[in-house]
């Protein structure tokens, strides 16, 4: 009944992809838009790590720090994407790639230094004891024992942040961040249904096959635990 | 500025869009709700039923909001019915997975113990797998609400309005520069589907919404 | 020499000391076994030797020399280390692990490398086949093997051990204690030993000194004086009302001067002189005659009752426990 018409209307003709369209396009619009994405997920995940790692070990190191921080970074979390995006623009924050970095940083702060933490507190105490014992300085046993312990749950917290940040980045398209969301939006702006299918599926299996690599990159780093169940 | 702000809570349509705001996040929770946690019950004694549910949890995890619901334009249409059916299926992840692993976590001790004490498979769910394994799906549950209320902000996109609809038009009001799309999508969306249902097609008619909209609302 | 003079402990926020002006020394190439109940302060005098928890007052001398007279890292690194929980790197392989102390002192690869070789042959783990395994591979056991060999890795002169063998059952620690102890008579660290165990305290102590709670030292002395000549209700409701059989067991048949077997030895139980007196005991009660054959030197011998009692009443009890 009015069902088909209404997706008649909104899709504008009838073949869900056009072939010919995604052909045509995918040296000028559709690569350019994945490469945006990448680049808008990996200096943003680059920037929150180089924020969050410090943090993190510095929480875990001064307990006292950790709950505001944690607030902090919760609070950030908790607020919409779009919302996020429209916050920085009227503050001022010029549309383009900047504030859906600065969002994408902010969305990925909880998350890495919660792992951080987590990370640094699942090391057994009695391996730091015994490290201090032997003689190990703070500092070696920081980089030789917690972080290398650590590091698993790190990369298990940069796996989800990345699976998030490249979700929020095609939203980023809406303020002229580029990037897969582009063709999302360009394709419901112009009621074609191709566009949107090829941007939410290469923005899906972006997402999917990087956490596929960062979960074996997580269980390569934990040799021992391969280890065991050998 | 505040007094701005304050001005959005007093316009007419304020309610409105809050309300669909809510029945959409809730509805769409509640389902996710009644889908993911029999899923969980039924695979929660079977090692690889649990390690499915989990890991089609994640994948699922894994698909970006804004993905799902411009997915359900081509198939389902602009508005409510479209944004639900994609809100549910953001929303179930996270219950699914937190469930599963919830129900999995319970020491197989404890279980033994009471089933070496006589419990029936049902009482063992309801006394023991489900109340401790109750902090963990509730967890879930959570997640689930605060992802979901923060994506059906992207509702408007499709048409379906609520709360995405205030922050996409403050976002125009600045200028086509400030944002991809020319009208607020939503009302557009709903303005096309009025054409539609009245049988006109060809180029949708949003700039004469927009702009009998924006008298609407005095600055 | 470790020097214990006049140590207490009060832990900042608390006005009572955990270890109340402790006084006591271990000569070189000594086990000092430190036991106690709970909260007695046994593991914080441990700790305080190598400063992983800092002396309120007094001192402790190593070699006549304060131990705060350098950092406690370069402090640590000299004195070995070895506690109940282990405490391996799960990341590290084990050769990585027994390492750790070397590669942090700067010696060459090969040098660590024959090193943790010589170690872990030292333990009784092969090193073709242990060397490159993960903690998490290994037993208990053989865990706490490794957690030895690793606190013994630099050749410190001095040990601090915290229930070392106090992870595994008691077959694995019998055997473990007894391996150690073997071991000990070769490279004769001066070590200073933890435990709750009483019996542990004995068979692994030159010398025992037993904490009561609030840190005080009750009695110091060799466990055949503390078993024998206890100075306090405490400290003889400590060791326990089988004392005497404790006695016992700190001598072997072997160590005894019994008369020969002459004639009518048909009948009579065999009794090996590797057992000691206790266990001795034990199995001449359990065979229902008064006396047993021991075969010593080729030689038969007789094993009374009347042997056994005149170990009890003769202060000349022990001795040959590092005989083992």
């Amino acid at each position: 009944m009015s069902d088909l018409a209404l997706l008649q209307d909104v899709i504008g003709e009838p073949k869900l992809i056009d072939w010919n369209w995604l052909k045509d396009n995918f040296w000028e619009y559709i690569v350019p838009a994945f490469q945006g994405h990448i680049f808008l997920s990996s200096i943003s995940i680059a920037i929150a790590l180089v924020i969050a790692l410090p943090v993190g070990i510095l929480c875990a190191r001064y307990r006292k720090a950790y709950p505001p921080v944690t607030v902090v970074t919760g609070i950030l979390y908790s607020i919409p994407s779009l919302a996020l995006f429209a916050i920085l623009v009227a503050a001022g924050v010029n549309v383009g790639p900047t504030p859906v970095i600065i969002a994408l940083v902010a969305y990925s702060l909880l998350i890495l230094i919660r792992n951080t933490v987590a990370g640094i507190d699942a090391v057994p105490p009695e391996t730091i004891d015994a490290a201090r014992g032997m003689g190990l300085t703070s500092r070696q046993i920081l980089f030789r024992v917690e972080l290398p312990l650590a590091l698993p749950i790190i990369v298990a917290g940069i796996r989800i942040a990345t699976v998030t940040i490249i979700g929020i980045a095609t939203i980023g398209a809406y303020i002229h961040g580029g990037g897969l969301g582009q063709l999302i939006f360009d394709g419901i702006n112009r009621q074609f249904p191709t566009m949107i299918i090829a941007g939410a599926v290469l923005a899906t299996a972006l997402a999917i096959f990087a956490d596929v690599v960062l979960l074996g990159l997580e269980r390569y780093l934990r040799p021992w635990a391969r280890a065991r169940r050998a | 500025m505040l007094s701005k702000i304050m001005g959005v809570f007093a316009r007419p349509d304020f309610p409105l869009l809050l309300r669909e705001h809510v029945v959409l996040s809730a509805v769409a929770l509640l389902i996710a709700v009644a889908v993911a946690l029999p899923v969980a019950l039924l695979v929660r004694n079977t090692p690889l039923g649990a390690t499915i549910a989990i890991n089609v949890g994640n994948i699922g995890r894994a698909v970006p909001s804004l993905a799902i619901l411009a997915l359900a334009l081509p198939f389902l249409g602009i508005g409510f019915a479209s944004a639900l059916v994609a809100l549910t299926a953001l929303a179930i992840p996270p219950i699914l997975i937190n469930a599963s692993i919830g129900l999995r976590e319970v020491r197989q001790d404890i279980i033994d113990a009471a089933r070496g004490m006589g419990l029936s498979g049902g009482q063992i769910l309801t006394r023991i797998q489900l109340p401790i394994a109750a902090p963990v799906i509730f967890a879930g549950i959570r997640t689930s609400a605060v992802q979901t209320v923060a994506s059906a902000t992207l509702a408007t996109f499709i048409g379906a309005g609520g709360l995405g609809d205030l922050i996409v038009e403050g976002l125009q009001r600045r200028g086509p520069r400030y944002c991809s799309q020319g009208p607020s999508p939503s009302r557009s969306l709903r303005s096309s589907r009025s054409s539609a249902s009245a049988g006109s097609r060809g180029p949708s008619p949003r700039r004469g919404c927009r702009s009998r909209r924006r008298e609407e609302v005095v600055n | 020499m470790i020097e214990f003079r006049h140590v207490s402990k009060t832990y900042a926020g608390s006005d009572r000391p955990v270890v109340n002006d402790l006084s006591f020394e271990v000569l070189d190439g000594e086990i000092c076994v430190l036991v106690g109940p709970s909260g007695c302060g046994k593991t914080t005098s441990m700790r305080m030797v190598n400063r992983l928890i800092e002396i309120t007052e007094g001192e402790i001398l190593i070699d006549g020399e304060p131990n705060t007279s350098m950092s406690g890292t370069q402090l640590r690194r000299k004195i070995g280390y070895a506690i109940q929980q282990i405490g391996l790197f799960p990341h590290r392989t084990i050769a990585d692990n027994i390492g750790t102390v070397p590669n942090l002192l700067g010696w060459e690869k090969g040098r660590i490398r024959e090193r943790v070789n010589d170690l872990l042959d030292l333990v009784g783990l092969s090193p073709d086949e242990y060397r490159d395994r993960y903690p998490a591979e290994l037993s208990g056991g053989q865990q706490q093997r490794v957690g030895v060999a690793r606190a013994l890795a630099a050749d410190p002169p001095i040990m601090l051990m915290d229930e070392p063998f106090g992870a595994v059952d008691p077959i694995t620690r019998e055997r473990l204690q007894d391996e150690f102890l073997h071991i000990q008579e070769d490279i004769k660290k001066t070590i200073v030993f933890v435990t709750h165990d009483i019996d542990e305290a004995i068979k692994m102590g030159d010398k025992i000194a037993i904490l009561k709670q609030g840190g005080v030292l009750a009695q110091y002395d060799t466990p055949q004086t503390i078993l024998s000549r206890p100075n306090s209700e405490f400290v003889s409701s400590f060791v326990g009302g089988d004392r005497l059989l404790k006695r016992l067991s700190l001598t072997r048949v072997s160590e005894l001067d019994l008369g020969p077997a002459n004639g009518g030895t048909d009948g009579l139980p065999r009794i090996s002189d590797g057992l000691t007196v206790r266990d001795a005991l034990s199995e001449l009660m359990g065979s229902g005659q008064s006396k047993a054959v021991v075969e010593k030197d080729g030689e038969k011998k007789l094993l009374t009752f009347q042997d056994i009692e005149a170990l009890t009443s003769s202060g000349a009890m022990g001795g040959g426990k590092r005989s083992a």
